[in-house]
């Protein structure tokens, strides 16, 4: 039990009647009234700190049995004299009004203080980080991938997809490729042992043009995600797998024009629409006219760096017209169809954009690296 | 090819700078990759493409500048001084294998001074990145440089009757080549002879006994023209590539070797004095008129979508040495859309022999940027893969379960590949593989999971869940054909959450893979598991995992395997945590969740509803919770909805042999709030099965 608190005065005035008091006027009566409201007004100041303290003001003045305002009414208001009770009345109730007034706003000052208090208490730390759920992601090759697809389909390329283990035919004659031409010497080749006709591993993904063209007659307009092998050492550059997509467009109407508005679409869409292409001839023994496709440097933008050589531009991919000897296999009238074919390298379209260094990173599975990619 | 810029300038005047020219030559199809300052000038570092022989020489690279610039080029014209003796009278060419040797020519030099080349020529050689050996020896280099023809010199006194014969070497005939080996040779391959043996490697390389040395006086100059397959073949099987082999391998100009012999004596005698005969021994059988080739303004529109002016088309081809002269009807009317050109081919464009080839010639001089760009209007609607749908579906949700992709090479380690695959399969082995632990296609996506949570390990990540979308390859038994088999595989370790200040750790468990690969299930309809497994999978910790629902064969069902690496082969691979992995055949599994999702409607929400009740059994060890679920199902109450394991736990007051297991059973009425009296119908009907059926006691909680 706190101690109790000298909260009212001592049994007070308040306990003698109005007549013992001699207060015999209306005059003397107001006088009274006041003093009492002095005194309300004086405790309350002094004990509003402490809500505990507080509480046992609030009973004294208020309570039903002995409170303040109880003992006047019984020992002022009651036996007042009839000549006086209008004016005790009237003074009481205003003294009422008044205490009541004080005791709400001091109670809305409290429970808005303590309000602030538990605020305080429990305000959360907006710097400590939230519970995070794990969530995997997608490897860069496959969101290149998925872009790459995106661009293509939206132009009317349908996605395709082959058999690593290849054929020397669909690798290599069947795109104009014999077994002694030069252009092999790019094309390092894995044999797989104990296979019918010495299956390789294919090193492009140009196989599928073959394919698809032998099953579907024109228009033709493909693109063939997958994995290629060469039989390389691997450097910071190269791999002995790697990621092609292949592209080919047949139909009666293609034209070299056709194959640039293609291509430069392609460019904007992957490298941003500033991003300017420049096709440089080329060589492809599956393509004629063949074209090396240039964008401008990602790096410097075109003004010239080490990274393009100061030339600013950097060799996309490779593409041309499709070779007529190519429809000759897939018995395509020459005559009447022309296209266009491209094979793109990912892992180099992905390692420029994004500004990887080295093509092992993409091998490795780091998850340090996977998990910059979200 | 190294070319020297002021070389070229010998044959076409050229006032571009170095760089500038260099831009020009790549935008005309002979990519410039680098431009060098050495004492002799600049040098231009030329990518020639395989079908270009002919710019394997600055004679054939000032011809595109001629073109590139509209420039004339200017005419080869060597004239050395030649003595009265004719060379057919001092010696004779044989070609046995005219099908090998379509032509060669012998120039016969006598007194010449073997010495050290001058400076110009030192500095030149050095320039494109050649050593100087003598000066006969430096101008045979020199001419095959500026003219793109190989030629050889031999010490005429050192050839057996100071005749050659062109032939196939006979079986176990060696030469002991210029390189210093000894190499056997093969009846394909085709040698220059003299009377008694082989001197050189037709095209590769000359032979050590017939070489020219600082004694040497009197030399046979071979000018020839081989067949570039043979070369191919023989430089091939020899391992020797030589800058000879190759020109001749792509296709040396018949009509050069003439000239380049004349060239190169006038060179000799310029730096070496002596007397050449008059003459050249020239065998040719190879000898064909060229080829004409006519180029038709639609074929290039057709191919090309936009026009070239006549007078641009007549220029270039015509500096490219086609000779174009107009054969149509409408000749005298320019840029009609009916003209065509009669070409002659060159001899020293053997690329050249169609239409279509002369269109590239036109353009790539005309400049591709002159063609305007144009996107073709799509003719049919585009389709993604025939599964992309259900694998984008599949792919979200492992990712959103926390993996992270990975992508792998399946080229692997045999032994490791060993260890995953099922005895019966047979592996696609590589039979010319770049090292041995990269020589076997993968049987099985575990070999190159394992591999990956490996290097994360080894590089102190511990927490791992990935997943690949990859390929198994093997060779079918049968008809050995190989097959490739698309396989998801996840490969999990470590946490499955990580401390932190507002929850515990927890290591990842078999449940987790389990919960993991039901989430992907859920796609498909379910899956349905069954305790068994590969040796590779710890014994007890092992399941394969089949589609639950669906209408295919058994067979067709099975998706794969999925457990706890087993502790024998962890340890092998030296992983120090346990390890858990799961491989599903991505064909049936796409196709389950296509099936899936092409029956999936929607069920109305229940509006009444739903009662828990929680039974709290002992049952004996062995006794499985399916075996629980199915004795409940059997009473065939209508409104229960689930049977779920609420706390599982041995020990304590449960004797030993048995175990406690708390089960909540939820109830729900489509039509009708359930009352007391139902639900306590169903306890006791549930009880009483699980006493009969199971043997199980109700515990009091
Ligand atoms: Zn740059």
């Amino acid at each position: 039990m706190p101690p109790r608190l000298k909260t009212v005065p001592d049994k007070w005035i308040v306990e003698q009647t109005l007549a013992d008091l001699g207060d015999t006027t209306p005059e003397r009566v107001e006088a009274r009234f006041a003093e009492v409201r002095q005194r309300f007004d004086e405790q309350s100041a002094i004990h509003s700190a402490d809500p505990e303290t507080w509480r046992t003001f609030v009973v004294a003045w208020t309570g039903r049995k002995s409170g303040v305002l109880s003992l006047i009414t019984d020992h002022w208001l009651k036996p007042a004299s009839p000549e006086l009770k209008r004016a005790v009345g009237q003074e009481l109730n205003k003294l009422k009004a008044h205490i009541e007034a004080v005791l709400e706003q001091k109670r809305i000052e409290i429970e808005a203080a303590a309000e602030r208090a538990a605020q305080a208490r429990e305000r959360i730390d907006l710097s400590l980080p939230g519970i995070e759920r794990a969530t995997g992601t997608r490897h860069l090759i496959r969101q290149t991938f998925e872009e790459l697809e995106r661009i293509f389909l939206a132009i009317g390329f349908s996605v395709v997809q082959g058999p690593e283990i290849e054929s020397p035919y669909y690798n290599f004659e069947a795109l104009n490729i014999p077994e002694h031409h030069p252009a092999r010497d790019n094309m390092d080749t894995f044999y797989i042992e104990g296979t019918r006709g010495g299956r390789l591993l294919r090193t492009h993904t140009s196989p599928m043009q073959i394919r698809t063209m032998e099953k579907q007659p024109p228009p033709v307009r493909i693109i063939v995600p997958g994995k290629v092998y060469r039989r390389d050492n691997p450097d910071a550059t190269h791999g002995y797998m790697f990621h092609q997509i292949e592209g080919l467009a047949v139909d009666t109407d293609i034209t070299f024009c056709d194959f640039k508005g293609t291509v430069e679409y392609f460019v904007r869409e992957f490298l941003g629409p500033k991003a300017k292409t420049r096709l440089r001839p080329s060589y492809f023994p599956f393509t004629e006219p063949s074209a090396e496709v240039d964008a401008t440097c990602h790096v410097c933008g075109g003004s010239g760096c080490r990274v393009c050589k100061f030339s600013g531009w950097i060799e996309l991919f490779g593409a041309g017209m499709v070779d007529p000897a190519v429809y000759g296999f897939v018995k395509y009238d020459a005559k009447k169809l022309s296209g266009f074919a491209f094979g793109m390298g990912v892992d180099r379209l992905a390692m420029m954009k994004y500004g990887v260094s080295e093509l092992p990173l993409l091998y490795q599975n780091d998850v340090r690296f996977l998990r910059q990619f979200p | 090819m190294k070319i020297l810029y002021k070389w070229l300038k010998e044959f076409v005047d050229v006032t571009a700078p170095a760089p500038e020219l260099g831009l020009r030559l790549s935008l005309a199809g002979n990519a410039i990759d680098s431009v060098e300052e050495f004492i002799a000038g600049p040098v231009l570092d030329a990518e020639v493409t395989a079908n270009r022989p002919d710019c394997l020489g600055h004679y054939g690279m000032a011809r595109e500048i001629a073109a590139i610039y509209r420039l004339p080029l200017k005419a080869l014209q060597p004239k050395p001084k030649e003595s009265s003796e004719k060379a057919v009278d001092a010696t004779r060419v044989e070609i046995d294998c005219p099908e090998l040797c379509g032509r060669y020519t012998a120039r016969i030099l006598r007194g010449v001074k073997v010495q050290p080349s001058p400076d110009w020529l030192r500095q030149r050689l050095e320039a494109i990145g050649q050593n100087s050996i003598n000066n006969v020896v430096d101008v045979t280099n020199y001419v095959m440089f500026e003219l793109g023809q190989p030629l050889h010199a031999f010490d005429l006194d050192k050839l057996a009757e100071r005749r050659i014969i062109v032939r196939r070497a006979r079986p176990g005939e060696t030469i002991h080549t210029l390189d210093g080996a000894r190499r056997p040779l093969a009846p394909d391959m085709c040698v220059i002879a003299d009377a008694a043996r082989a001197v050189a490697i037709a095209g590769v390389m000359g032979g050590t006994e017939s070489e020219i040395g600082f004694s040497s006086r009197d030399i046979l100059l071979e000018s020839a023209w081989f067949d570039p397959i043979s070369v191919r073949r023989t430089s091939k099987a020899l391992g020797l590539r030589t800058e000879a082999s190759y020109r001749f391998e792509r296709g040396a100009d018949p009509e050069m070797a003439e000239m380049a012999s004349r060239r190169a004596a006038e060179l000799i005698q310029q730096l070496g004095g002596g007397e050449i005969l008059a003459g050249v021994v020239d065998v040719y059988p190879r000898r064909k008129p060229p080829l004409v080739i006519e180029l038709a303004r639609t074929e290039l529109l057709r191919v090309m979508g936009a026009d070239v002016p006549d007078r641009d088309i007549e220029e270039i081809l015509g500096a490219l040495g086609f000779h174009p002269v107009r054969k149509d009807a409408e000749r005298g009317t320019p840029d009609s859309p009916a003209v065509v050109w009669a070409c002659r081919q060159p001899s020293w464009r053997h690329d050249v022999t169609r239409e279509v080839d002369l269109v590239e010639e036109v353009a790539r001089h005309f400049g591709y940027d002159k063609f305007p760009p144009r996107l073709p209007p799509a003719k049919q609607p585009a389709h993604r893969l025939p599964h992309a749908g259900a694998l984008g579906l599949l792919c979200e949700r492992v990712v959103a379960l926390g993996y992270q992709e990975i992508v792998e090479i399946p080229l692997v380690d045999p032994q490791r590949d060993a260890l995953f695959r099922p005895e019966e399969r047979i592996p696609a082995v590589i039979s010319n593989p770049l090292a041995e632990d990269a020589s076997v296609m993968r049987s099985s996506g575990i070999v190159s999971m394992l591999g990956a949570l490996e290097w994360n390990l080894n590089h102190g990540q511990r927490n791992l869940r990935l997943f690949e979308i990859g390929k198994t390859y093997e060779i079918n038994a049968q008809g050995g054909e190989p097959v490739e088999t698309p396989v998801l595989t996840l490969g999990a370790t470590g946490l499955a959450r990580e401390k932190t200040i507002y929850e515990a750790l927890r290591e990842f468990g078999f449940a987790d893979l389990k919960g993991d690969l039901d989430s992907l299930g859920d796609l498909a309809g379910g899956l349905a598991w069954q305790a068994d497994g590969p040796a590779w999978l710890a014994a007890g910790r092992a399941a394969r995992i089949s589609l639950a629902q669906s209408a295919a064969e058994k067979e067709a069902r099975a998706l794969g395997v999925a457990g706890q690496l087993a502790r024998k082969i962890a340890e092998q691979l030296k992983l120090r945590q346990d390890v858990f992995v799961a491989e599903v055949r991505l064909d049936p599994f796409l196709a389950g969740i296509e099936a899936a999702r092409a029956v999936r409607r929607f069920a109305p929400i229940p509006r009444y509803p739903a009662v828990e009740r929680d039974f709290s059994l002992v049952l004996a060890d062995g006794v499985t919770f399916a075996e629980v679920d199915a004795a409940i199902r059997a009473l065939g109450i209508a409104e229960l909805r689930r049977v779920e394991p609420a706390d599982l736990f041995r020990g304590g007051q449960i004797p030993a042999g048995r175990f406690s297991l708390m089960i909540r059973v939820t109830f729900q009425s489509a039509e009708t709030t359930l009352t007391e009296a139902q639900l306590a119908d169903f306890s006791s009907r549930i009880i009483a099965a699980l006493e009969q059926r199971l043997g199980a006691t109700l515990r009091a909680s």
